[in-house]
């Protein structure tokens, strides 16, 4: 079913270069021939997306994400590698690309600072070579999924973070997309507005079959909004899978909490293959590799050493996951 | 279609910004007040220093040459070069890669509706006040005068815009433009008649003034000029040549500049 892949991405790579002084070398040397350092910010990879899937698309800092969707969108251009956006190439069919697609960087306003909200809107919709009367319906569409009522004749500047955040994703859909590519959407929002930028992605993904491609450092991003994550680290991708799977990526890894019975008078040492991750005179926690030792085991040596009132066995949260994830990716273990 | 569309959306948008905000109108106001008054005050004196006469020129002319080069410099079409570069080094020039316009066009559209509020308020304010106070020199009278210098203005502006344009994308090179910005502002300024009204250049510097994309760029400082009438048609050919030759510039760096693109987290 090729016909539903939304995006396809073979070999991407992308090389920065810029020019360095030798510290060895004279001040014209330096200026008419300096030396130069190049920096893989992507490197070689390659993935595809299906039409109204959500993809996470993940990883620390520096680690090639932003570099990824810009080149997704046709802003940065590829070293080597293709990528296909609905058919087009983003290099050469950028503005063609761009009435296909919605964007949205968390960390800069498209929107008109000074003017009421449907200043802008009505400003995309002409950018968007919109009729009068669909930029009309549009707008009163979006006002009502997006709830901008209640501020949209207010100046763009003077609204909340969460209202703008808002106001941002309403203006890159102003269009209809079909795919929208979202760079850290919820970065600096609180917990509420978070919240509410999710569940009206959410709505858009299901009621417009959206394609929602986002980079986020935010676990509750993927975890409610993705069912899939793809993690990048150094350029490369190291994982492509399912976010429910995601979880399941350590499950040699339990964790186990111990409630004192009156309180934790020492900490012993723990047998091969346990350590200790939280310990107080109320409750400790450790970590079982179970490669090493098997949680029957290593509760009845843990029973064995302490006495406790309660016992808790669970898996690693998706945080702890990802962390694991970028860690053991970085020591190369 | 669209292009004309947006174009005419971007002048709107912006005229409407700048009616809600008047900060910049006011701030034009004075700035052209300050910097022509005093030089108008200057020459008056200067001219009268020298029984009305310089050069073969009268204050009159002087003043209207004046009063155009400041009227033309309200449309700040020279702030494209920071604008750009602005986009470049805060890494803002990613949001519009993003959309389905050329970034050059947009800016360059962006640029025009931002001073053509205070260009219209001021200049129709200040004419009439300059009509009043000295009068208006004979040319102005003539029949070609109107369109030809219409035509000057537009060629002006879109000059004006090339070359600050080439100083802007320099940017995605060397990112901070701002020396460069300072020579070229300067010698628009100087071979523009700012300091020294253009009637009164010696002829070396007149010759660089009329060849020179930078002098080029104000010829409608000329049209007052008697001689306006008899070499119109030959200064607005050297506009056009220059608007040829820097636009093929401003069009290659560009398509360069596209490919240069570095933002900041990507």
């Amino acid at each position: 079913m090729k016909n539903n892949i939304a995006i396809t991405v073979t070999g991407l790579t992308k090389k920065f270069s810029y020019s360095v002084k030798n510290p060895h070398s004279g001040w014209i040397k330096n200026l008419f021939a300096p030396g130069t350092k190049e920096i893989v910010a992507v490197n070689n990879i390659s993935f595809s997306v299906k039409h109204g899937e959500r993809i996470a698309f993940i990883g620390p800092n520096g680690a090639g994400k932003s570099t990824t969707i810009k080149m997704l969108t046709g802003i940065l251009f590829p070293t080597s590698g293709t990528v296909s956006i609905l058919g087009f190439d983003p290099t050469k069919d950028r503005k063609k690309l761009a009435y296909q697609i919605g964007t949205v960087f968390g960390q800069r306003s498209q929107l008109l600072p000074n003017l009421p909200l449907t200043d802008s809107l009505e400003f995309f919709g002409v950018m968007y070579d919109m009729s009068k009367q669909d930029i009309n319906d549009r707008i009163a569409e979006l006002v009502r999924v997006f709830e901008l009522d209640p501020f949209l004749l207010q100046p763009v500047r003077k609204l909340s973070l969460g209202q703008r955040m808002r106001a941002e994703v309403a203006a890159s859909l102003i269009h209809r997309p079909k795919i929208i590519l979202l760079d850290e959407p919820t970065i600096g929002l609180d917990v509420v507005a978070k919240k509410s930028l999710r569940d009206l992605l959410l709505k858009i993904n299901k009621e417009e079959n959206t394609t929602i491609f986002l980079t986020s450092h935010d676990v509750g991003d993927i975890e409610t909004l993705c069912d899939r994550t793809i993690v990048i680290n150094h350029g490369t991708l190291i994982k492509d899978l399912p976010t429910e799977n995601l979880a399941k990526t350590f499950v040699f890894e339990k964790y186990i909490d111990l409630i004192a019975e009156v309180r934790f008078t020492g900490f012993p040492e723990l047998p091969l293959g346990i350590r200790y991750t939280h310990q107080d005179e109320n409750k400790i926690t450790v970590v079982v590799d179970i490669n090493k030792i098997n949680v029957q085991e290593s509760l009845r040596k843990l029973l064995d050493l302490f006495h406790v009132e309660d016992i808790d066995v669970y898996n690693a949260d998706l945080e702890t996951v990802i962390r694991h994830i970028y860690e053991r990716d970085t020591t190369g273990n | 279609m669209k292009e004309t569309r947006l174009a005419i959306n971007i002048v709107k948008i912006l005229i409407k910004d700048r009616m809600l905000y008047p900060g910049k109108l006011i701030v034009d106001t004075f700035s052209v007040v300050a910097r022509c008054g005093i030089l108008l005050i200057l020459y008056w004196y200067v001219f009268k220093l020298n029984n009305g006469v310089i050069n073969n020129t009268t204050f009159l002319f002087t003043a209207w040459s004046m009063f155009f080069y400041f009227s033309f410099s309200v449309l700040h079409l020279s702030g494209i070069a920071r604008t750009i570069m602005q986009d470049v080094q805060s890494g803002n020039v990613e949001v519009l890669f993003s959309k389905p316009v050329s970034y050059l066009l947009y800016r360059i559209w962006w640029q025009i509706g931002s001073g053509i509020f205070s260009f219209i308020i001021i200049s129709i304010v200040a004419s009439i006040l300059l009509t009043l106070a000295i009068g208006f020199p004979p040319t102005i009278t003539i029949g070609m005068f109107l369109p030809s210098f219409t035509l000057t203005f537009l060629l002006g502006a879109v000059l004006t815009l090339c070359v600050y344009s080439i100083v802007g994308l320099l940017s995605f090179w060397i990112e901070d433009v701002n020396p460069i910005f300072w020579i070229v502002d300067k010698a628009v300024m100087i071979l523009g008649g700012s300091y020294l009204p253009i009637a009164l250049f010696p002829p070396l510097m007149y010759k660089i003034a009329l060849y020179s994309p930078f002098g080029a760029s104000l010829f409608i400082t000329h049209t007052v000029s008697p001689s306006w009438q008899n070499n119109w048609y030959e200064l607005i050919g050297i506009q056009l040549l220059w608007i040829f030759g820097l636009g093929i510039i401003v069009y290659w760096m560009y398509e360069q500049a596209r490919k240069k693109v570095s933002v900041n987290g990507g």
